[in-house]
């Protein structure tokens, strides 16, 4: 029984890292700083759902090949992001700027 | 405790058809590159739960494979793209 509500604990919070993750990637405005969000989100999130499963999957053989997951994921998307971001910084795509504030002192 | 599972792997693949969107509509190629790599995350996370719901032990080899594939594409799409002489399609 508390088996099962660690895992549950775990599981929900890999889901609203999930949830994070997707919001940054749909409002943030610019390559570079979509990188940020989704990356790190999407890492903590699937390690964090994978450790809930291993805590409700017990000691067997397959929580080895659960940790290997895990530990590659945590190699990759650091991988993977840095070489869509260089790729991004060699094809020179433009930076984001905040345009000129309003008259009443509001962003666009 | 598996419907509870069942529950988290739909939260994720809705998760998953929301960020397609930036894959379809990402203003510059890397857009859809990290879109792909950010559903690709989530259809992983999607084939562990899948594990589990249905009792079945062979599909964590399917998730090993899927994260070595995974990897193996977002940087061999990123060093194609960073290459010279390559255009932007419009």
């Amino acid at each position: 029984m508390a088996k099962d509500i660690v895992a549950g604990v775990f599981c929900c919070v890999g889901t609203l890292f999930f949830i994070i993750g997707t919001t940054g990637l749909l409002r943030m405005p610019d390559i570079f700083t979509r990188l940020h969000p989704s990356t790190k989100c999407d890492t903590l999130g699937a390690c964090s759902v994978i450790l809930g499963l291993a805590v409700h999957n017990g000691w067997s053989w397959d929580l080895l090949k659960l940790a290997f997951i895990a530990c590659f994921l945590l190699l990759s998307s650091a991988t993977c992001g840095h070489a869509i971001g260089r790729s991004a910084l060699r094809r020179n795509i433009p930076y984001w700027k905040k345009k000129e504030a309003n008259e009443d002192g509001h962003g666009a | 405790m598996d419907r509870f599972l069942t529950a988290v792997a739909l939260v994720i693949s809705a998760n998953a058809f929301i960020c397609l969107y930036r894959a379809a509509v990402g203003p510059t190629t890397q857009d859809r590159v990290l879109g792909v790599n950010i559903v690709g995350t989530k259809t992983l996370v999607v084939v562990i739960l899948v594990t589990y719901i249905l009792a079945e032990n062979y599909f964590l080899d399917v998730a090993i494979v899927y994260a070595l594939l995974l990897f193996v594409v977002t940087v061999a799409l990123s060093r194609y793209l960073e290459a010279e002489g390559w255009k932007e399609v419009p």
